[in-house]
């Protein structure tokens, strides 16, 4: 199977940050987090199964698209994978705080 | 004693991430061999990544939810599970995307990241993330287990 980069970048930083958004929205929103334990019968299963589905969507989705560089794609990535890192790590600290 | 899902999704995690600074070691100065390891270590660390996951996620929902995170939460270090849990599950799960993407890169670029300093260099960054998130993990279960600790020695049962 030939890999299609920019869409494995795309998938790969764009599930990167639903997980923190989901994670950010399932704190703020007591119905949405019941909603994702629903589903699965826990919200962290659920936001899981959703990430691989998400990731396996968007991967062959953005595979119509044209290729990109490495380096840019890259940066994509790493820089997705440590904002939605701080997201989740600085929206905890105030959540436990604010709480 | 301390649950035995505790060790095994530790030890399938950090086999994970030692396996992508194996890649790290092999990409610094890569050749047609190296690169052919590189490939299928990067292939094992996410099978481990993937075993981990599925072992920890057990853990988590079944033992840790029902009988460990009251103990943390009502013990001297609730922030323990707040801060450091609730960061830990959610951030865990970029692992097994990261090194997904890791993989697809160096099975494309298998020939070209030899003579490429560019693509050497963001495979080497990509695996220096995985290792580093990989260790935060590991200090974040020290924290954690911590936390249990102190609240049972505290008389938080």
């Amino acid at each position: 199977m030939k890999i299609h980069e920019k869409a494995l970048t795309i998938s790969t930083s764009s599930t990167i940050v639903l997980i923190a958004v989901l994670t950010i929205w399932s704190e703020l929103s007591t119905p949405f987090k019941i909603w994702l334990t629903g589903i699965a019968g826990h919200h962290w299963v659920t936001k899981g199964v959703f990430s691989l589905v998400f990731f396996v969507i968007t991967y062959f989705v953005f595979s119509k698209f044209s290729e990109d560089n490495v380096k840019k794609e890259t940066s994509c990535v790493v820089v997705s994978a440590i904002l939605s890192g701080l997201a989740i790590f600085l929206f905890y600290i105030w959540h436990f705080f604010s709480g | 004693m301390a649950h035995p899902l505790i060790g095994i999704h530790a030890a399938l995690g950090e086999i994970g991430v030692l396996a992508f600074l194996w890649v790290f070691v092999e990409l610094l100065n890569p050749t047609i061999e190296r690169v052919k390891r590189a490939k299928i270590v990067a292939l094992m660390g996410i099978i481990f990544l993937f075993m981990s996951w599925v072992t920890a996620g057990y853990y988590y929902v079944n033992i840790y939810g029902p009988e460990v995170k009251p103990i943390i939460k009502g013990g001297p270090m609730p922030w323990a599970h707040s801060i450091f849990t609730e960061t830990k599950e959610h951030v865990f799960l970029f692992l097994p995307f990261i090194s997904l993407f890791t993989l697809g890169l160096l099975h494309k670029h298998e020939k070209k990241l030899i003579t490429d300093k560019n693509i050497k260099k963001s495979l080497l960054i990509l695996c220096g993330l995985i290792v580093l998130i990989g260790l935060s993990m590991a200090g974040m279960g020290y924290i954690i287990s911590t936390g249990a600790r102190t609240a049972l020695e505290a008389g938080f049962i």
